[in-house]
């Protein structure tokens, strides 16, 4: 029981009912997150992300393969105790209070009344609801309505969090609080699992990723390990444009800014060469430096690979980024 | 799951559903009519006890006469609300809490409930049981009180009228289950709605197979015919079980009450399964 989740060649097919045309949402994911992870799920529109996630939480059956939540055969009810889950597009019924609601899910979970009844007010105040516990949920904002899905997330104390874009409608206040929560939950040994589309959000949160695309994992490792030394940036003033030329259509980025030319290479040996070409030329040399990239640079090249020549790409889409992992 | 944590999750679906049937004034709506149905029994019945014989009784602006059989005339009335009840009672039940299962299949809400560590199965019938209670409550507060009042009134205390109560909730029963798998297979209350009240419509003309059987000429026409009659719940025989029952009158055969029962139970296993199977 090492993971908290583990899957094994996990497979969706989806098959029209009268073409009988196949099509195969999840296509063989073997997936491990260790327990008291941070682990991001990424992924473009209609990757497998959710299905993925609904057939860890047996709402989806699998075609082919198997999930263990904590060593237990997903389709198992008991294998979803420990689960918290917050899923996206929720539909809470707003005939329920927040009360009345916690109160629901929790006895779902399983918990005692008198449990049930001292954790509720806990929670509302931990998310900042405390407020408004009695009033109907059709009355929320979808701020407030993320912030309560996620108290009813955590009602029964779970060992897993499973969170469907946790932060959609939320403002930067509630999201800060949202990640305050979340960093608190993983000091406590709470494993994350967080499909979200906010990239920063992830890398600022996780540290394991797993990109999947067409439904199999593109890419999967730490967020240190994939943003580490992507590439390096030279910067030169007074290049000629014959040079420009030749310069653009080796590097895998350029822009322009106050005279100073930035170029993004690959790899050493191309930044070397512009280099060499540079002071052939007699061109001031401002800076080189290896940079990270952000996750969102690692996801775009992941998902759709970048055209061979780049156009000029503006100046802030080349800033220099912090390792964050 | 241990016993008590069936039990905490059995309860949470009940309460949920009275919650939901609240929310939507389904129970009050039933709550309503109940208490105007009462209302208008405790008003319509004039009655004067002498030395325990009923003097004059009106009822339904026919008098009953002094020397006249008290009882019978309180079975017949009981009979004819038994089954108005019966009729009418199970249209509204149908009608108005058909949309009590499939809401719990809309997307965003479905994930959520099977999300916790309960069996599909737990699921669906705690909302089942949730919606049997909804109108139970309504249909044996309405017959205790028109018991209550036609004892009161008459002296005549024929338990045989509770016993509609128990005969409605079974038929309610049975066409609840159609409602939970046409929810489960195409997750829209009006078209598990439409099949019920085509199946309670079609009741009477099936009842009258040996009429209808003598019209057909070929034989398999006759087998389709046999075989709908036994095969869907008979609503109508249902009412005239329950109509002889208050009544006291024999009951010829009991095959209607089991054959219907059958149905009902291959129905809910069926939605049981399919909602079992399916992918959310």
């Amino acid at each position: 029981m090492n993971y908290a989740i583990e899957t094994e060649g996990l497979t969706k097919i989806f098959r029209k009912r009268w073409s009988g045309k196949e099509f195969r949402a999840v296509d063989g994911i073997s997936l491990r997150v260790d327990r008291g992870t941070t682990f991001g799920l990424l992924g473009p529109n209609g990757a497998g992300k959710t299905t993925f996630v609904k057939m860890l939480l047996s709402a989806s059956h699998p075609s082919a393969g198997r999930a263990r939540i904590f060593g237990k055969n997903s389709r198992d009810p008991e294998a979803r105790r420990p689960i918290g889950y917050l899923t996206e597009n929720h539909r809470f019924p707003t005939y329920m209070t927040a009360q009345g609601m916690l109160d629901f899910y929790g006895a779902l979970s399983g918990m005692e009344a008198g449990l049930r009844k001292k954790r509720i007010p806990e929670l509302l105040e931990r998310v900042g609801l405390a407020d408004w516990m009695t009033v109907r949920l059709g009355k929320y904002s979808k701020g407030m309505l993320q912030r309560v899905g996620l108290a009813q997330a955590l009602m029964h104390s779970p060992d897993l969090l499973v969170l469907d874009e946790p932060s959609d409608g939320v403002d930067p206040v509630g999201r800060r609080q949202i990640r305050d929560i979340l960093q608190a939950l993983e000091e406590q040994g709470v494993t994350i699992f967080l499909n979200s589309h906010l990239l920063v959000e992830v890398e600022l949160f996780c540290r394991d990723v797993a990109i999947i695309q067409r439904g199999k994992v593109a890419l999967e490792g730490s967020v240190r390990d994939l943003t580490a030394g992507s590439g390096y940036k030279v910067e030169a003033e007074n290049v000629p444009e014959m040079l420009q030329a030749e310069l653009r259509t080796r590097a895998r980025a350029t822009s322009q800014e106050n005279g100073v030319l930035r170029l993004m290479f690959g790899s050493r040996e191309d930044a070397n060469m512009a280099l060499d070409l540079l002071r052939a030329q007699h061109c001031e040399i401002e800076a080189m430096t290896r940079t990270n990239s952000t996750l969102e640079e690692v996801f775009m090249r992941t998902v759709d690979p970048p055209p061979l020549t780049a156009a000029a790409v503006p100046a802030s889409a080349m800033k220099e980024t912090a390792n964050v992992g | 799951m241990s016993a008590n944590k069936y039990l905490i999750a059995t309860m949470a679906l009940i309460r949920d559903t009275f919650r939901e049937a609240f929310a939507r004034k389904i129970f009050w709506g039933f709550f309503g009519c109940s208490t105007a149905l009462i209302l208008f029994f405790i008003f319509i019945m004039r009655i004067d006890v002498v030395q325990g014989a009923v003097a004059t009784m009106t009822i339904f602006g026919k008098e009953a006469h002094p020397n006249q059989n008290v009882n019978l005339l309180v079975r017949q009335v009981h009979g004819g609300i038994a089954a108005f009840l019966y009729t009418a009672g199970m249209f509204l039940a149908v009608f108005a809490s058909a949309g009590l299962i499939p809401t719990i299949f809309e997307p965003g809400r479905i994930e959520l409930l099977l999300s916790k560590p309960v069996k599909r199965y737990h699921i669906l019938l705690g909302r089942y049981i949730g919606n049997l209670l909804v109108v139970g409550f309504n249909v044996f507060y309405l017959v205790l009180a028109i018991y209550l009042i036609f004892g009161i009134k008459t002296g005549v205390w024929n338990t045989n009228f509770v016993m509609s109560a128990f005969m409605t909730m079974f038929m309610f029963a049975v066409l609840l289950t159609v409602v939970l798998l046409i929810g489960v297979l195409v997750e829209s209350a009006a078209v598990a709605i439409m099949v019920t009240f085509a199946l309670m419509l079609i009741s009477p003309i099936l009842a009258q197979k040996s009429t209808i059987e003598r019209l057909l000429s070929a034989e398999w026409s006759r087998d389709i015919l046999r075989g709908l009659y036994y095969a869907l719940p008979k609503f109508f025989d249902g009412g005239r079980i329950l109509r002889e029952l208050v009544i006291g009158g024999p009951i010829e055969s009991w095959m209607p009450i089991w054959s219907t029962a059958l149905f009902g139970i291959v129905i809910l296993s069926a939605g049981l399964y399919s909602f079992a199977r399916r992918d959310f």
